[in-house]
């Protein structure tokens, strides 16, 4: 393996991309998610039906009394720092070229691996967050933490962390370069780190960027806890209500629908070669072209959100403001049907590679030729397929929960008029993500 | 899907005309498609048999001349298993990254008349990237 590259490239992991979904499939899906849209808008129920508060079937209650026992939370909780560990001895002490595990376990294991176990299970990151078992285990956290955590920061500081990923992965000089990677996890943890001894456990709730992202992700689950704490399975969408509303939390969406977008954008020849003509060699002006587009992707996403939700008739300017928030949860299931539309294949067969690097931390290769198997890369027609499938999913899911909550938003002469810019809007992301997935 | 196929045509023609014209550049004995100098021959890319229907090959002509490299970004396709053929002809040394599954790396020398031919075997979007210039030559769909 001499002649292996201290280098790969896109997304710092190397290796080729999904081949577009052929332009039948993205009219197909186009036409579905034209046709649900006003289905919904003009045809579906007229009295809000999804409540957070509505109690879902419970699970039998010693799966409550399993998860929350102490000796299964602190078990998860070490499980999670011996993780850390792990990755940390195999990015220092493993090879320093394209063979470390560490870009793997950064950019799919956790990044997309947590939205999928969020998705399946609830918010596991505040139980296996190593910063959260230091906290717990230093003697310091028995104390009341000295600052409360500010009200205006709300998951703010979340979505700066986002971006900070995201720029990482997208638009910094080199995503797979492992000394950035280690800077940005270790920046990382000493700002959470601090953050949480200052603030306490709110910190980590408020301001970790994979705390928050794997929150709005577990919105979603049909797995969730009923008013009396026991865990209970019950429909998504009434999980999907009880997205918390604070400052940040659009903003926490945006990056996210943004990002993912910008990431199949930014693929395309002729943004390249926009970028490679009015940057020529230096490389610090295609890094603030990459880091103006990404940010410019975000702030569509967060501005159209914003007046689609106010372009309502009917409320007043008190109400009006808040009106962008309590819509924000239905993005949820747009980004994580985009999130899985593009990042499935890295996360069932990068995944894979990810594992096996773990499993060889120091690259002895005791695994021999142990290959990933591409399971969805050999079958491209039903990753096409499943791709459209997740974007038109979290499309319609995105629709009826938006519907859901203007009808119970919005006095009863709007409902139908004070949805529709939401609904175009909706369209418009959906046709975007279709238009970028098959290639331009 | 016209544009298609005369872009296709196109890179047929080029690789026809490259074929001829290559090898008088060639240091080689002519059999320029299948060797590749000073890089590593890292795959096990099938001859082209005369006995049977040749497998279309894709031949991506490259120049680096003084920090420039033609061409940049440009789309094509190909198919699992076909034999694609990148010709340099270069005044710099630098290396020649093909991001697929496995990857390739090849280490281009200030010379003219190099080529280094790989086979993509899981299909999937495949770029073509000059490391040192950091520059993308080309996009391959191989489906």
């Amino acid at each position: 393996m001499g002649d292996r590259s201290i280098e790969v490239l896109a997304h710092g992991l190397g290796g080729s991309n999904d081949l577009p979904i052929p332009y039948t499939y993205a009219l197909i899906g186009a036409a579905w998610a034209l046709t649900f849209t006003f289905a919904v808008v003009a045809l579906a129920w007229k009295e809000p039906r999804f409540d957070a508060d509505k109690p879902a079937r419970p699970l039998p209650s010693w799966t409550t009394t399993v998860v929350d026992a102490p000796a299964t939370r602190w078990t998860v909780a070490v499980a999670g720092l011996l993780f850390a560990g792990w990755v940390v001895v195999a990015a220092v002490w493993g090879p320093q070229d394209g063979d470390n595990a560490l870009p793997g376990v950064f950019y799919v294991l956790l990044w997309v691996g947590l939205v999928a176990v969020s998705l399946a299970i609830g918010p596991v990151w505040r139980l296996v967050s190593p910063v959260r078992t230091v906290c717990r285990l230093l003697r310091s956290s028995r104390r009341p933490p000295p600052l409360a955590y500010p009200r205006v920061f709300g998951y703010r500081p979340a979505a700066i962390g986002l971006f900070a990923f995201v720029w990482l992965e997208l638009a910094s000089p080199d995503p797979g370069s492992l000394a950035a990677v280690k800077i940005w996890i270790l920046v990382y943890f000493v700002v959470t780190l601090a953050g949480a001894l200052l603030c306490g456990p709110r910190w980590n709730a408020g301001a970790d960027p994979f705390e928050v992202y794997g929150m709005v992700a577990s919105r979603l689950s049909p797995l969730r806890r009923n008013p009396d704490g026991r865990i209970a399975i019950g429909n998504p969408f009434d999980h999907l209500t009880s997205l918390p509303v604070r400052a940040g939390t659009l903003t926490v969406l945006a990056v996210l629908l943004g990002s993912t977008a910008f990431d199949s954008f930014s693929a395309m020849p002729q943004w390249r070669g926009f970028v490679d003509d009015v940057a020529g060699d230096s490389s610090a002006v295609a890094v603030l072209m990459r880091s103006v587009g990404l940010l410019l992707f975000a702030s569509v996403v967060a501005a159209t959100f914003w007046l689609a939700a106010r372009a309502a008739g009917g409320v007043d300017a008190r109400r009006r403001r808040l009106l962008p928030g309590l819509m924000a949860h239905s993005l949820i299931p747009i980004v994580i049907g985009y999130v899985f539309a593009h990042y499935l294949t890295y996360l069932v067969e990068r995944g894979q590679q990810a594992v096996f690097r773990l499993a060889d931390p120091f690259g002895t290769g005791w695994l021999g030729d142990l290959t990933p198997y591409y399971l969805l890369s050999t079958h491209p027609t039903l990753l096409a397929t499943l791709k459209v499938g997740f974007v038109l999913g979290g499309h319609i899911a995105g629709v009826v929960a938006a519907h859901d909550r203007a009808l119970r938003l919005l006095p009863k002469r709007h409902q139908v008029t004070g949805q529709l810019a939401m609904m175009l809007v909706m369209v418009g992301y959906t046709f975007t993500g279709l238009y970028l997935l098959f290639g331009g | 899907m016209i544009a298609l196929n005369a872009s296709r045509t196109l890179v047929a023609l080029t690789a026809t005309a490259l074929l001829v014209a290559g090898c008088g550049g060639s240091t080689g004995s002519g059999d320029a498609a299948s060797t590749s100098p000073g890089g590593p021959a890292t795959t096990g890319a099938p001859q082209l048999s005369d006995q049977q229907a040749p497998p279309e090959q894709l031949v991506i002509d490259v120049t680096i001349k003084a920090g420039e490299v033609t061409p940049t970004n440009e789309q094509l396709k190909s198919k699992v298993g076909d034999p694609i053929v990148v010709r340099i002809n270069s005044d710099a040394a630098d290396q020649l990254h093909v991001h697929s599954n496995p990857e390739h790396t090849f280490d281009v020398a200030p010379r003219s008349g190099q080529s280094f031919q790989f086979t993509v075997t899981v299909p999937g979007k495949v770029d073509v990237e000059l490391h040192e210039l950091n520059r993308t030559i080309a996009t391959i769909a191989v489906q």
